[in-house]
C-alpha cells in the first residue's frame, strides 16, 4: 500500500500540464487556463511563475479584448528560447529543424537523399545540418534535447532501427551514432515517421480533436501510425503499424519484406509507376506525375490511379473494421493519390467495411504536410520536459 | 454531425417562362458537414444556387435556416443570413490587392477615410485562420495570383464575414494537381471549423475526397442527398445520368408522368 501523491508530486503533475496545455494550444489567458486545468487562480498564478522562473513561459498583457474590465494575463510558451533539435530521415528527404517550445519551426535545413545512401552517410549529413543551425542560436537560449523521424522499424526501448527495407539498413544504432558524432551528452530519442507524423497530426493537426486516428504514410513503402484512445498503439516492441505488409493480394507481386501480395506492392510508389506503364522512374515527383497525367486524360494513368485507389480503400476497409478509428490520414504521396481517386476509396470502404465500423470514419489529407514527421520528432524530444517542468530545465 | 440543417430547402419550383427548371426540389445543408451538389449540365445546380443565394425568386416551396421558416427576397437578404457563394468566375478584380479584393463594396471606414489597417489586419487573421500559407503579401494584386491563388483569397472573401454557409462552385476546375489538392484541404477546413459547405463539381474524385453529404440533380428534380459513407461510385453516377440506381432515386412512375415513358427506367448496365 502506498500513500497517495506527495505535495512535491502533485506540483510537478500540475507544472507539467500547464506547460503542456501553453505547448499545445500558444498563448492562453490566465482565466482559460484557470478553468481547462481545473485549479483555482492562485495555484494557477504560482505554477506560472515557478515556470516563468525556469524560463520556460512567459507573462505579458493580452492584446485588445474589446470587453470591459481589468484583462486576464497570457500565459506565452518560450518558443524563441526553449527548443529542440527535430531531424527525419525519410526515403528520399533527409531534413533538419530547430523547434520552439511550441511547435515553432525556428530553423530547418534539408536536401534530398539519393536512393542506397546508407546510414554512415546520412547521419554525418544531419549532424553536419544540426551543426550549422547551433552557429546562430540565440546565447540565452535552452536546448532541451532531440527527435530523430526515421521511416524504418524502431525498437522502443533504446531506438535502435531495425530493417528498414526500403532504406536498406538493419540494426543501426542512429541516436549512438548521432550522438557521437555532435558529442553531446543529451540523448536523441527515434520514433517511426508515421508514428511521429500521427502524432504531430493529432498534437496540431488535422486530428486535434480525434482520439481514435490512423496515418497512413507512404512512398515507395507503405507504414501506418496508429493512436487508439489517445495513446499511441505500438506493440510489444514499438514495431507495430506496419501496415503495408499486411497480405491483401496472395496473387500480388513479391514485396521487399520477402512476403507476397503485401499492401504496399499493391498502392506504393513501384506498384502506381508499374501500373502507369513509367517503372523506370522513382520518387514522390514521379507519382505527382502520374496524378498530373490522369487529371489531365491519360488513360493509362487514369486505369492506374483507379486500380491503386481500389486497393487503397480495401486496405483502409480493414483498418477501419479493425481499428474503428474516427479519422484516417493519408501522408506522404499517398495524399495526392487519395485525393484523385476518393471515388474508388470511398466505393470500396464503403462496400467493405461493416456499416457501424465506418459510419462516422472521416478520411483525410495532413494539415501539417511533410512537416508532420519533423514535428513529431520535436515532441518526441519535448517530451522529458513537459513531463517533468523543473527537473528537465538545465 | 448536427441532428438540425442549417438550411433546409422544401419543395422548392423554379420556371423560366414555360421551362420548369426546378421541380419541388428538397435539400439540406448540415453545419460542418461538406455537401457536395451534383448533377449533369442543365440539371438545375446553378438555378437552385441563385434561389438559395437571393439572385432568382423561387416560384414555391419554403426556406427554413437554422430550423426557422425565412424568406430570401435578395442577395442582401442571403448575405444577412451569412450566405455567400464563390462563383466559377471568383468576381475578383485584377487591378485591386488582396485585401481590396476581399472587402470590395463592405470597406471599413475611419471617419470618412478607410480604415485600410483594420481590413489588412482582418484580412491577414482570416487567411492565417484557414492555415493558408501560399500567399506572400497581402498587398499583392490579384493578377499576379495563380488559380489556385485566387481560388483560396475567393474563399476566404467568402469567409471573412462570419458566413454560416458557403457555397462554391467548381472551385477546382482549372488547377493543377497541388492547387486542386490545396483548394479541397480548405474546402474541407471550412467544414471542420463548423461551416456549413455546399460544393458543386463534376469531378467525382473531388466529391467524395470531401464529402460527407451528396445530393443528386435530375432534370430538375432532387434524385436522392444520401451520407457518402452509404453510396459508391456508380451509383452517384446513375443517379446523375438516370436519376435512380437500384432503391435510390426518382420511383420510375414519375418519369411515365413526365412523358419521358421507359426513358427514365433505363439505367446503364453498370454494377449496383
Amino acid at each position: 500500500m502506498r500513500a497517495g501523491p506527495s505535495q512535491e508530486e502533485v506540483r510537478r503533475q500540475n507544472l507539467g500540464a500547464l506547460l503542456r496545455y501553453v505547448h499545445v494550444h500558444g498563448a492562453t489567458t490566465r482565466t482559460e487556463l484557470t478553468s481547462t486545468l481545473g485549479l483555482n487562480r492562485s495555484t494557477i498564478g504560482a505554477l506560472t511563475a515557478d515556470l516563468a522562473a525556469a524560463g520556460l513561459v512567459r507573462e505579458g498583457a493580452p492584446r485588445e479584448t474589446g470587453r470591459a474590465g481589468r484583462p486576464s494575463l497570457v500565459v506565452r510558451p518560450e518558443s524563441d528560447r526553449v527548443y529542440a533539435y527535430a531531424l527525419s530521415i525519410g526515403v528520399d528527404q533527409l531534413r533538419a529543424a530547430r523547434v520552439g517550445l511550441g511547435g515553432r519551426l525556428l530553423d530547418q535545413r534539408g536536401m534530398t537523399r539519393p536512393r542506397g545512401l546508407g546510414i554512415v552517410e546520412t547521419v554525418p549529413l544531419l549532424a553536419a545540418f544540426v551543426k550549422e543551425m547551433h552557429e546562430s542560436v540565440p546565447l540565452d537560449s535552452v536546448y532541451v534535447g532531440g527527435g530523430v523521424a526515421v521511416a524504418g522499424m524502431v525498437r522502443r526501448e533504446d531506438g535502435m532501427v531495425r530493417l528498414s527495407p526500403n532504406t536498406g539498413w538493419s540494426d543501426e544504432p542512429v541516436a549512438d551514432v548521432l550522438s557521437a558524432q555532435l558529442g553531446w551528452d543529451r540523448p536523441f530519442a527515434v520514433g517511426n515517421v508515421a508514428d511521429l507524423s500521427a502524432l504531430a497530426e493529432h498534437v496540431r493537426g488535422v486530428a486535434v480533436d480525434s482520439d481514435n486516428l490512423i496515418y497512413v504514410y507512404g512512398d515507395v513503402g507503405i507504414g501506418a501510425g496508429i493512436i487508439a484512445g489517445g495513446r499511441p498503439l505500438s506493440g510489444h516492441g514499438g514495431y507495430g503499424g506496419e501496415v503495408g505488409h499486411m497480405a491483401v493480394n496472395p496473387a500480388g507481386q513479391r514485396c521487399g519484406c520477402g512476403s507476397r501480395g503485401c499492401w504496399e506492392s499493391e498502392i506504393g510508389e513501384h506498384a502506381l509507376l508499374r501500373a502507369a506503364g513509367r517503372e523506370r522512374l522513382s520518387g514522390p515527383d514521379a507519382v505527382l506525375t502520374v496524378v498530373d497525367a490522369a487529371a489531365r486524360g491519360d488513360a493509362m494513368a487514369q486505369a492506374a490511379v483507379r486500380q491503386v485507389g481500389d486497393w487503397l480503400g480495401f486496405g483502409v476497409a480493414n483498418l477501419v473494421n479493425i481499428f474503428n478509428p474516427d479519422t484516417v490520414i493519408f501522408g506522404g504521396t499517398l495524399r495526392h493519390v487519395y485525393i484523385a481517386s476518393a471515388a474508388q476509396v470511398r466505393s470500396r470502404l464503403n462496400a467493405m467495411a461493416l456499416a457501424a465500423c465506418r459510419e462516422h470514419v472521416r478520411l483525410r489529407t495532413p494539415k501539417l504536410g511533410d512537416d508532420a514527421a519533423l514535428l513529431g520528432a520535436a515532441e518526441l524530444a519535448f517530451e522529458q520536459l513537459l513531463s517533468d517542468p523543473l527537473d528537465a530545465a538545465p | 454531425m448536427s441532428a438540425t440543417p442549417l438550411l433546409e430547402l422544401r419543395g422548392i419550383d423554379k420556371s423560366f417562362g414555360p421551362v420548369q427548371v426546378l421541380r419541388n426540389v428538397d435539400f439540406a445543408v448540415y453545419p460542418g458537414e461538406v455537401t457536395a451538389l451534383v448533377g449533369d449540365n442543365g440539371a438545375g445546380k446553378s438555378t437552385l444556387v441563385k434561389c438559395i443565394s437571393g439572385i432568382y425568386p423561387t416560384d414555391g416551396g419554403q426556406f427554413f435556416f437554422e430550423g426557422q421558416p425565412v424568406t430570401v427576397n435578395g442577395p442582401r437578404d442571403a448575405a444577412g443570413l451569412g450566405i455567400e457563394v464563390v462563383y466559377q468566375d471568383l468576381a475578383l478584380c485584377d487591378n485591386l490587392d488582396i485585401v481590396q479584393n476581399m472587402f470590395l463594396g463592405r470597406e471599413k471606414r475611419n471617419g470618412i477615410v478607410l480604415d485600410e489597417a483594420t481590413m489588412e489586419q482582418l484580412a491577414g487573421e482570416t487567411l492565417a485562420g484557414l492555415s493558408v500559407r501560399t500567399v506572400k503579401s497581402l498587398r499583392q494584386h490579384v493578377s499576379s495570383l495563380s488559380g489556385g491563388q485566387r481560388q483560396t483569397v475567393a474563399i476566404a472573401k467568402a469567409v471573412l464575414w462570419n458566413s454560416k454557409l458557403v457555397i462554391l462552385d467548381e472551385p477546382t476546375a482549372a488547377l493543377g494537381v497541388a492547387q486542386t489538392a490545396q483548394v479541397l484541404e480548405l474546402v474541407r477546413r471550412l467544414a471542420d471549423r463548423g461551416l456549413a459547405v455546399v460544393l458543386i463539381s463534376h469531378n467525382m474524385n473531388d466529391v467524395f475526397a470531401v464529402s460527407d453529404r451528396i445530393a443528386a440533380l435530375y432534370l430538375g428534380r432532387m434524385a436522392a442527398q444520401v451520407k457518402a459513407s452509404e453510396i459508391n461510385h456508380s451509383q452517384i453516377v446513375e443517379l446523375i445520368t438516370a436519376g435512380r440506381s437500384g432503391d435510390l432515386g426518382l420511383p420510375p412512375e414519375n418519369g411515365a408522368e413526365n412523358g419521358a415513358e421507359q426513358a427514365v427506367t433505363v439505367t446503364p448496365g453498370a454494377p449496383q
